[in-house]
């Protein structure tokens, strides 16, 4: 009796664990956060039975789920009526922390998606793996703007489709600059004015969010990328050479030391979201920021008027320049085993007709020919600058100069490291980055 | 074939045992052994090929990285505070606790509360507290000096983790030390106190050295778990500003999934850091298993 007893014990728990790994390997694959398998679409018509397609596609959007649910529902049903093709399309959304940590074992192991989004300046990392394929020929490809185009080549080949593209320098309330006379600087002398004459009005001139390290390199991404632009313009392929210091670009802390002198109080204990409520709510007047940041900052004040201006870096008004950058980017592994199909869904992100309601829900920038739609203004003010020219394309620095570059940035700020200090270990840092990406 | 009822009994225990080994060996040893791996290499996390360079980046983590150095120093300074402290205070709670005629149960309740809740939603609650309510407390009564920049300033972000810490995990020290005085014997305390011993000396004298087993346990869990801090730290101040609360585990994150994504080196100091808490909690166990039998 007590032997029956224990054998049954011991099959019952085995059989558990046998069914708890088997719904643990199905829940790794099929749920993430955020993720949702949309239906295939039942085709009544007893006609040819249409073929079934199963595209896996990754994307980072979270916030965007419904949107792009519904633009996917369109091109099923587009591709039932014009191929007989019952496309099922798995998308994953994971929040945007998890999502490269996701992505990358994904891709290390084998498993990747049809398509995913990356991160733009990712670029190099994932095509020296080998996990992008050449899109250059695509017509959706074809059909983008020049500049946002070569945000995306590498190597001579187009390896991305571009989602959001940004132009940003910094971000300024309207409101506060209308009431005080104020018109956005064009040199560091007349960006000092603007300080003086805000501080006078006792407004904070900067928001400062230093908590979360990428705010503050947004400065250094501004300040190197104008002086790099229009004074050193092969600064970074001398740097990739041992051949420059941070020491040449020293300049760009003109500016940062305006910045952090004049800025709001106990920065590191302001994160992005609270940044935008305080830049909302009117405690600063400037941020040095992008137009990401619009959701956030209109939810807190739907009245708020957002202006973006380039950033002076120099007495020099050719100096201030706007940055183009794109984040973003969709790309198509060569694995996948559906390339027709998850191709034509990359072409549909482009579509003539259907594109441009899409990028307008979504709030993105106009990158291509086929987007006719009403821009907000405060990108209608960017682009002002770049149908003048005042604008470059932001710069390409490898991952871990970037992150070096924050951190130090926050230390900068913290008084515990110095100018020279910083110039030093961003010139190791660089070395280091070129090291580690060369050796594989 | 007729098993002997030795070996049937070693086959069941072995049965019971069997998931909750094999989730250890999958989930801890595996990976363990893939770190040894991996850290012999120079992957980085994502390309398909990657090279062997043996112990070189053994030699770079402790030679070439002054992040790594800096890291490790932090990391000593606050397992020294916390294990002298954490101990310190859970026996003093202890004490306290066993001297209540009433409530004790209620007390150990809530004072073990705080160990049950993820080091990261406390440290998203005390966060708060640090940024949002001692500041308005400072405005609004007349303790000024509250009112500090208890994360951003590197003069106060190694108290707040500590606070955070020892608020967390003292409720468990606490009842280990609790169950530990209840095995001295009431004889022995009444003995004392007939010898004229006051309060203090007898628990100096006769209390603590029965409890001497609880101590070493208590200053293991400490040193083991102080080492590998990382919760606290990246909730409260994510190793900020710069890298001014840097701990060796935050390091070893951010070198493999941040910055280059350097997986392999990465992996290489998650060894060092294994064998330096390896050895050291060796060197206490050591010491203290031979007083304790003295004693």
């Amino acid at each position: 009796m007590k032997k029956a007893l224990n054998l049954g014990i011991i099959f019952v728990m085995l059989v558990v664990l046998a069914t708890a790994c088997g719904s643990n390997n199905n829940i790794n694959v099929t749920e993430t956060t955020g993720e949702k398998n949309t239906p295939a679409a039942t085709p009544d018509a007893p006609a040819a039975e249409p073929q079934k397609v199963e595209l896996k596609v990754f994307m980072s959007y979270p916030q965007y789920k419904d949107v792009f649910e519904a633009y996917f529902e369109q091109f099923k049903a587009k591709q039932l009526a014009e191929n007989n093709m019952d496309v099922t399309i798995n998308v994953e959304m994971p929040n945007s922390d998890q999502a490269k940590q996701i992505l990358d074992t994904r891709l290390a192991t084998n498993d990747a998606p049809d398509l995913f989004t990356i991160h733009a300046n990712d670029l190099p990392k994932y095509y020296n793996a080998g996990y992008l394929s050449d899109l250059s020929d695509q017509a959706a490809i074809n059909s983008l703007f020049e500049p946002v185009k070569n945000t995306v080549t590498y190597d001579g080949k187009v390896v991305l489709l571009p989602f959001e593209s940004s132009t940003w320098g910094y971000l300024y309330n309207k409101k506060i600059f209308a009431d005080n006379g104020l018109t956005p600087p064009n040199t560091l002398d007349e960006m000092n004015v603007v300080v003086e004459k805000l501080k006078a009005a006792n407004i904070a001139p900067f928001q400062l969010a230093f908590q979360e390290s990428w705010v503050p390199q947004l400065m250094t991404a501004q300040a190197l990328g104008s002086i790099v632009s229009s004074k050193n313009p092969d600064w970074i392929t001398k740097m990739t050479a041992g051949e420059a210091s941070y020491n040449d670009v020293a300049a760009i802390f003109d500016i940062i030391d305006l910045i952090n002198a004049n800025g709001t109080a106990k920065p590191f204990e302001v994160g992005n979201e609270a940044g935008a409520a305080d830049f909302a709510n009117g405690k600063s007047a400037m941020w040095v920021q992008g137009p990401w940041n619009a959701d956030a900052i209109l939810k807190v004040n739907p009245n708020f008027e957002i202006g973006v201006a380039a950033l002076p870096v120099s007495n020099d008004p050719k100096d201030t320049m706007i940055n183009l950058s794109t984040s973003t980017s969709l790309a198509l592994s060569p694995t996948s085993k559906n390339k027709e199909v998850a191709l034509d869904l990359l072409n549909y992100i482009l579509d003539e007709q259907d594109s441009s309601a899409l990028f307008e829900e979504l709030k993105f920038n106009p990158i291509s020919t086929v987007h006719n739609f009403e821009v907000k203004p405060w990108v209608k003010e960017s682009s002002a600058y770049v149908a003048d020219g005042q604008a470059y394309q932001d710069l390409s620095l490898p991952n871990g100069v970037t992150d070096e570059q924050a951190k130090l940035l926050q230390g900068y700020y913290a008084k515990s490291v110095t100018k020279e200090q910083f110039i030093e270990t961003m010139d190791k840092a660089w070395a280091a980055a070129v090291k580690a990406t060369a050796g594989n | 074939m007729r098993l002997t009822k030795n070996v049937k009994q070693v086959i069941i225990l072995l049965a019971f045992v069997f998931p909750a080994i094999l989730f250890y060996f999958v989930f801890v040893l595996a990976p363990t052994f893939g770190g040894v791996w991996y850290s012999l290499t120079n992957w980085n996390g994502l390309n398909p090929t990657y090279n062997l360079v043996g112990f070189s980046n053994y030699i770079e983590a402790l030679t070439d990285d002054p992040y790594f150095l800096d890291s490790i120093w932090f990391t000593l300074k606050y397992v020294i505070f916390m294990v002298v402290l954490a101990n310190f205070i859970a026996i003093l709670l202890a004490v306290l606790i066993e001297t209540q005629k009433r409530g004790k149960v209620w007390f150990r309740t809530i004072f073990f509360m705080p160990n049950m809740i993820s080091l990261i939603i406390g440290g998203f609650m005390w966060m708060f507290i640090f940024t949002k309510v001692l500041p308005y407390i400072a405005e609004n009564t007349i303790f000024h000096f509250l009112d500090q920049s208890w994360i951003g300033d590197t003069r106060f972000s190694f108290y707040t983790i500590l606070i955070l810490s020892l608020w967390s995990g003292v409720g468990y020290l606490m009842v280990i030390y609790i169950a530990a005085l209840q095995g001295v014997p009431q004889q022995m305390k009444e003995a004392a106190a007939i010898d004229g011993a006051n309060g203090i000396q007898t628990f100096l004298n006769v209390t603590l050295p029965m409890i001497y087993p609880a101590l070493t346990i208590g200053l293991f869990v400490t040193l083991n778990n102080s080492f590998k801090v990382f919760e606290a730290v990246y909730a409260l101040t994510g190793g900020g500003p710069g890298r001014a609360t840097q701990v060796i585990a935050l390091n070893i994150y951010e070198e493999a999934f941040m910055m280059s994504s350097r997986y392999g080196y990465a992996s290489a100091k998650a060894m060092i850091l294994f064998m330096i808490v390896f050895i050291v909690t060796l060197i206490q166990l050591w010491i203290m298993k031979r007083r304790e039998v003295e004693a």
